[in-house]
């Protein structure tokens, strides 16, 4: 009965979302305002019902109802509650309705915070989500509806949620990574609705920023806690597997960083309009595009849900409609987007693009890297398989001019940088980074030219960053109004927030320099009491015990690390049977520290008695994951930005609608 | 008009790789065998199954037409493969195990290879051994390199010890008369 209620629940939201999709959109073609107020009210109600819907089926998932397909396929009775509640996305047909209850939450939170945006350009955003919403709806109630019973007959019990998502990051890293998917949709929705209504200045950019880098920063932490995930569940000791699911992730993060840079100048300098627009049409582009990569089986991945060739061609239709018609609005309306600033050849302007380059040929690089094994079979080349070695070493000829960018970027002017004016900043900021990098590789025995190379990066990033606060903040100081402490104060939260995602992007830099060079592993054979010593530490292997979870049972190798005869840790190292899915899972045992993880994996038990373990040292690896955390904090500290509080701001942006350019200067 | 042209670009690419989105939905990613014919065996260093001190590597099919079946106790299809292939084996054909284990993780396996080596022992003695040795391709390398979706696979390897042939699923009489004993017979009358 719940179920049915849920059912309906959904019906009705796709209801809403085509009433969303007509009204207001026609309402603002004939200027008839009581039909554009309707979007608010119909985005609320698509909310509403997506909610109650998902809330019908964790019901299901609580209450044991195996009579529902979904939940007889990803739950089981002796699953703990907390489980049973997350659960809920554990397989294709849930995961899809949490997608969609998330794209309804940021439609209703465009429709509730847009107070200072014209009532036009909010009515045609939000018509513009509903007719996504549309083919969202569709999907779920035609191919994958979570709600569909078994009945006459249906089993006793479920088939259990894969061992692998029962875990905490998994609990927290889908909604986070769909938060950012998603997100990119109103980023989208802007650069559709500037598109259609030919008011083509850089307003729009402004409005969408604050959105465009929530989803960013969700994308962000969700990209990190997947990556973090697969660290120490799936045991193999890497954190990034340029695994196609993974890539297709990664894909709209890159896409859209460089969109949060190009937003920002086009926003301040309203130049680059139609690349910034094509950019945001590509990150939500993307997205879909990873949603169709995981969904419809054409590659094989861990991550892919069980594959169906209807699933995967409805998903190909909504792509054609949604994208194809995005990019064909492009070419009929891009034409008319001219920049009317003025730049030189070296500017902030042109070192913002040329990163962006960088970051579009990454974007390529993966792209190409996933589907090229598709498009090689397909034309009859044969199966080829493309793994981290080509990643690996693009991303490494990439990164270098990538950074150097990232280092003078900032610290140049707009309109116009005299090169002979930086150039004794930069030779210093070079030789500091040189200096450091080389200091910080001497600690390790042997040194590593591909380390050496990530720390100059890593210290140029946050050499030019410091350079560029003091430059800042510098006149200040000179006319003696404000001590150094207030002058920083006077920096906006935005300026912090650049500052805070160029840090974070160094401390990953460093994490993967360091771990990349100085990863220790070795897989040893050990009986009890025996022991053996990776980088200074002494592993001792004490003993296996058992025990037994709500729904496994498992060998707990029990490990003590010693340094120079000091106890400095104690891992237990997991290995889980789960009898429902007949599936072993090693859950290793770390000891995480700021600057090392120990990491052991308990193997098989030998014939005599002894187990074999798998050992690592890990330098550094946390700032990866750190660096990551500091980068989506910059995002919301730019968020924070007094200039983004729509509400407030309505009134002081009218009064300066005339937009005289000290206002732009001031903000930036 | 040219500016249009460009900015088509990004659509024009879009719907190339919508063509190629639209075949790959209708083939099967697992799929890898025809890229291995007339190829010789990867290379491989691999215990035998009983005798886990003795190994093989890809020169031990020199010299023979082998017939290499890839096997395990747990696949129900293998099992009613095996008297046939005992019957071939009976005809003179020269039939190599590649077994692996299903339970086996890649890393941490659950079973003692004493416990595999008696499963194996138990299967063979009650439907017939119709191989001359086991190859145990204890973490699935070789069976990844050969590109092997499941089990029963069978791979006909020539003198020079190139793949020849590349069969998914149970050889019986039908499969024998009308795919391998073709190659089969040219092959030996070499």
């Amino acid at each position: 009965m719940v179920a049915e209620l849920g059912n309906f629940a959904l019906v009705m939201a796709l209801m809403m979302g085509i009433l969303l999709s007509i009204y207001p959109m026609w309402g603002a073609y004939v200027n008839h305002s009581r039909m554009m107020a309707m979007a608010k009210p119909l985005a609320i109600g698509m909310f509403v019902f997506t909610v109650f819907a998902y809330a019908c089926l964790t019901h299901g998932f609580i209450t044991d109802d195996f009579s529902l397909a979904y939940v007889a396929n990803t739950s089981n009775s002796t699953l703990p509650i907390y489980y049973k509640i997350t659960a809920v996305w554990g397989g294709h047909e849930g995961s899809f309705l949490l997608w969609v209850l998330i794209f309804s939450t940021w439609t209703v939170a465009v429709a509730l915070f847009s107070k200072a945006i014209p009532i036009k350009m909010v009515a045609r955003v939000l018509s513009i989500l509903g007719m996504v919403a549309i083919g969202f709806y569709l999907f779920m109630l035609l191919t994958s509806n979570p709600f569909d019973r078994l009945l006459p007959f249906f089993p006793i019990d479920g088939k259990d949620l894969n061992p692998l998502l029962q875990d905490i990051g998994m609990i927290i890293h889908p909604p986070m990574l769909y938060m950012g998917y998603v997100g990119f949709s109103v980023a989208f929705a802007f650069a559709i609705a500037a598109l259609i209504s030919g008011q083509l200045d850089s307003t729009w950019a402004r409005w969408s920023r604050p959105w465009t880098l929530a989803a960013w920063s969700f994308l962000t932490v969700g990209v990190a806690l997947g990556s973090w995930w697969a660290y120490y569940e799936l045991g193999w000791g890497g954190w990034w597997f340029w695994d196609p699911v993974e890539n297709a992730s990664f894909m709209p993060w890159l896409i859209g960083t460089a969109l949060i840079h190009s937003l920002a100048v086009t926003e301040k300098r309203k130049v680059f309009k139609s690349w910034t627009v094509l950019l945001a049409i590509s990150a939500f582009s993307l997205s879909l595009l990873g949603t169709f990569l995981v969904r419809s089986g054409v590659l094989v991945s861990v991550h892919s849900f069980a594959s169906d060739p209807s699933r995967g061609l409805f998903i190909l239709g909504l792509l054609v409609v949604i994208i194809g018609g995005s990019l064909a609005l492009y070419a009929y309306r891009a034409p008319q987007l001219k920049g009317n600033g003025r730049y030189q050849l070296f500017s902030r302007e042109v070192l913002l693009i040329g990163n962006n380059v960088f970051l579009s040929a990454a974007t390529l690089v993966v792209l190409l890297g996933t589907l090229l094994p598709l498009v090689h079979k397909e034309i009859g080349m044969g199966s080829i398989s493309i793994g981290a070695p080509f990643f690996n070493q693009m991303f490494t000829y990439l990164i270098v001019p990538f950074v150097l960018i990232m280092g003078i970027g900032p610290l140049s002017r707009w309109k116009s940088q005299s090169p002979q004016a930086l150039y004794k900043q930069l030779l210093i900021a070079f030789a500091l980074s040189v200096s450091a990098a080389v200091l910080v590789n001497a600690s390790f025995e042997q040194s590593s030219y591909m380390a050496t190379l990530g720390l100059v990066m890593s210290f140029w990033i946050v050499v030019t960053t410091i350079m560029e606060i003091r430059q800042r903040i510098e006149p200040q100081i000179t006319s003696g109004k404000y001590s150094i402490l207030q002058s920083l104060q006077k920096l906006t939260p935005s300026h912090w927030g650049m500052v805070s995602g160029h840090l974070g992007f160094a401390v990953t830099l460093i994490g993967i320099a360091l771990v990349s060079a100085y990863n220790v592993e070795r897989n040893v054979r050990m009986a009890p009491g025996d022991s053996v010593t990776l980088q200074g530490y002494e592993f001792v292997f004490k003993n296996v015990s058992e025990y037994s979870g709500p729904n496994f049972t498992a060998d707990v190798g029990h490990v003590d690390v010693y340094q120079q005869g000091n106890k400095v840790a104690s891992v237990a190292a997991e290995k889980r049977f789960y009898p429902v899915q007949r599936n072993v899972m090693t859950e290793a045992g770390i000891d995480s520290g700021f600057t090392r993880d120990l990491f052991v994996a308990l193997g098989e038990q030998l014939k005599n008695g002894d187990w074999s373990l798998r050992i690592y040292v890990k330098p550094f690896i946390n700032w990866i994951w750190l660096g990551a955390f500091i980068m989506a904090f910059g995002g919301v500290l730019s968020i924070s930005d007094k200039r983004y509080r729509m509400t407030k701001i309505v009134h002081k942006s009218k009064a300066n609608k005339t937009s005289n350019p000290t206002l732009a200067e001031q903000l930036s | 008009m040219k500016k249009i042209a460009l900015y088509l670009i990004p659509l024009g690419l879009f719907l190339g790789l919508i063509i190629f989105l639209y075949q790959g939905l209708f083939s099967n990613p697992r799929e890898h065998q025809s890229s291995l014919l007339e190829q010789p065996m990867p290379e491989f260093v691999l215990p035998d199954l009983m005798n886990i001190e003795q190994t093989y590597n890809e020169d031990v099919f020199l010299g023979k037409v082998t017939l290499l079946n890839v096997w395990g106790v747990w696949c129900i299809t293998c099992a009613i493969e095996l008297p046939y292939l005992k019957q071939l084996q009976g005809e003179g054909k020269h039939i190599v195990g590649l077994y692996f284990d299903q339970d086996m993780d890649p890393d941490f396996g659950i079973k003692t290879v004493a416990r595999v080596q008696q499963e194996v022992t138990d299967k063979l003695s009650q439907l017939g051994n119709p191989y001359a040795f086991n190859i145990f391709d204890v973490k699935r390398d070789l069976s990844m390199d050969l590109g092997v979706t499941g089990a029963p696979e069978t791979y006909l390897i020539d003198q020079q010890g190139k793949i020849r042939l590349h069969h998914i699923g149970d050889i019986n009489p039908r499969v024998w008369k009308n795919k391998f004993a073709p190659v089969y017979d040219l092959l030996v009358a070499q």
